[in-house]
């Protein structure tokens, strides 16, 4: 059936929508690595700070940690999406910079919340954390079959969401949906372009995504007085 | 030693190596043809008569890998594998996403904008672009014209049809034509079959999407156009439903000598089809599929043999 423009949606699938092939989005990771080393154990550097950072007991540490963080999204969106994937898939330009503006939200949320509107990243969340940056990476590793390939947080916008959505756990009210917008958006985005590539074990980042923003949102401290 | 390299034979050494320098794919599709038995199949262009190689080259997903150095020289090989063995139609569309950046540079690598015959499309639904996206697109290409525009999927094909006739009557184009894939808007792409002065229609064919047998291909010879056919292996699912089957015994005396060849030449032996577009990513790939540009055809008989072979798999 025809609808409007004629165009025949129902005839389409997923996979019509990907106009690149697995090989070429996987070399994207090992490419920005090879390009930016040795910058990127700036990355790896900053994917460990970030949750001692935002878990310390000083608001100017955790103040550091929230700029550090805004650099994290600035990165992964300006290098990877923009520069790497967006040549590739046109979407993926748009994604960048909204990421970018992510980075302005939380640069903007580090200068103007008060000392006591940013509580310190609860111990549970900070461990997830590091369990996120250091198990994600490997998926492109894994598919790839060459470590070069590493999905390194601050670079990969896969590793970059799904641990920086543990950080709304910071955040409440509008603050904390206006932070969730882009990463959800994201997670859904990538889910259909894992699909579409038959990456399924890529799906792992946008499920560890959703799970993490609903941990952080029952870990908030919102949520924390309403259990009190 | 005199005697094996005399004056005229090191003369002629000279000359050759110098062609072979400075037209190194020239050379290679020669020392190609030499190890051929026969002539690449072509068939004519009926509006003018143009012979056109019956293998072409799709490249949708294959040639979109962006700034990879490393994935710009393999398809830079793809390409060139597809010219040493007689190849010349190459089709793109704005919407492979890098893939004509990338054929620009393969081309200019390779030394072979005169040898390609450029097919591209116009995908844009504003329907006063028609001219400056070709531009584009031939700036993106690195040639000076398109030998063939097509309206991709019929997307404001009414506004794009009528700049296009009139770049041909310009000269800014050699032929024109329209666009459709995985079947769809039959109807209305008939319509302008029967109404518009086409060159050339690119459409979906193969061995399981046979629509186009019944209405399109018949029209396309009753209007003496042209048929490109896109996605002669069903995007690859033909290889990953048939490829670990085995072929038929009676394979050989159809002019098939493994799976590439025997989707190919189903779809180029149909008598309406002018050329089929497959895509690839691997020289190996492209060997095989240049293959079905050689030897023999099936008849009729063997082309429902081998449409009943598939079915019963």
């Amino acid at each position: 059936m025809a609808l409007d423009g004629g165009v025949e949606w129902q005839s389409y699938a997923l996979q019509d929508f990907v106009m690149f092939g697995p090989q070429v989005f996987l070399r994207l990771f090992e490419r920005i690595n090879q390009d930016l080393w040795p910058w990127t154990l700036l990355a790896v550097f900053a994917a460990l700070a970030l949750p001692l950072l935002l878990s310390h007991q000083r608001s100017a540490s955790r103040r550091v940690g929230l700029f550090l963080l805004a650099c994290a999204w600035g990165t992964s969106g300006f290098a990877f999406l923009v520069s790497y994937f967006g040549p590739i898939n046109w979407p993926a330009v748009w994604f960048g910079w909204a990421f970018v503006a992510q980075a302005v939200l939380v640069g903007f949320l580090a200068v103007k919340l008060s000392a006591d509107s940013l509580p310190r990243l609860p111990y549970s969340a900070a461990t997830l954390w590091v369990i996120a940056v250091v198990g994600l990476p490997w998926l492109t590793v894994e598919l790839s079959g060459e470590w070069r390939a590493l999905a390194l947080f601050g670079l990969a916008p896969g590793t970059t969401v799904a641990a920086g959505v543990l950080v709304s756990a910071l955040f409440t009210g509008l603050a904390r949906w206006l932070y969730l917008v882009i990463p959800v958006f994201w997670a859904l985005f990538s889910a259909a372009t894992y699909w579409g590539l038959q990456l399924k074990v890529l799906l792992i980042f946008p499920v560890a995504t959703l799970v993490l923003v609903v941990i952080a949102i029952w870990l908030s401290p919102s949520r924390a007085q309403s259990r009190d | 030693m005199s005697r094996l390299l005399d004056r005229r034979r090191f003369l002629m050494g000279l000359g050759l190596g110098g062609v072979a320098l400075a037209q190194p794919l020239a050379f290679q599709r020669i020392a190609f043809a030499e190890n051929t038995t026969d002539s690449p199949i072509t068939r004519r262009i009926p509006t003018t008569g143009e012979a056109l190689p019956a293998i072409g080259m799709g490249t949708w997903i294959t040639f979109n890998v962006g700034g990879d150095p490393q994935l710009v020289d393999q398809r830079t090989q793809v390409l060139k594998t597809f010219f040493d063995r007689g190849g010349t139609l190459v089709d793109g569309s704005p919407m492979y996403g890098s893939a004509a950046d990338v054929m620009g540079e393969a081309l200019a690598e390779l030394n072979a904008r005169d040898r390609v015959f450029a097919a591209t499309k116009i995908w844009t639904g504003d329907e006063s672009e028609t001219r400056s996206e070709a531009t584009r697109s031939s700036r993106r290409w690195g040639v000076e014209r398109f030998d063939l525009l097509q309206v991709h999927n019929l997307l404001g094909w009414q506004g794009h049809l009528e700049t296009l006739k009139s770049m041909k009557a310009n000269g800014e184009v050699r032929y024109i034509g329209i666009t459709t894939s995985h079947g769809r808007r039959h109807r209305e792409f008939a319509r302008i079959m029967e109404s518009e002065p086409l060159d050339f229609v690119q459409l979906t064919y193969n061995l399981l999407d046979r629509e186009a047998e019944e209405e399109l291909l018949p029209l396309a010879q009753e209007k003496r156009i042209a048929v490109i056919v896109n996605r002669p292996f069903q995007g690859g699912a033909l290889f990953r439903r048939f490829q670990s089957e085995r072929l038929p015994g009676w394979a050989a005396e159809a002019g098939v000598s493994n799976w590439a060849e025997y989707f190919l030449k189903y779809i180029i032996s149909h008598p309406a089809v002018t050329c089929a577009i497959p895509a690839t990513s691997k020289v190996e790939h492209m060997k095989e599929n240049m293959g079905a540009l050689y030897g023999s055809l099936p008849d009729p008989a063997q082309r429902r043999q081998m449409a009943d072979y598939v079915r019963s798999l």
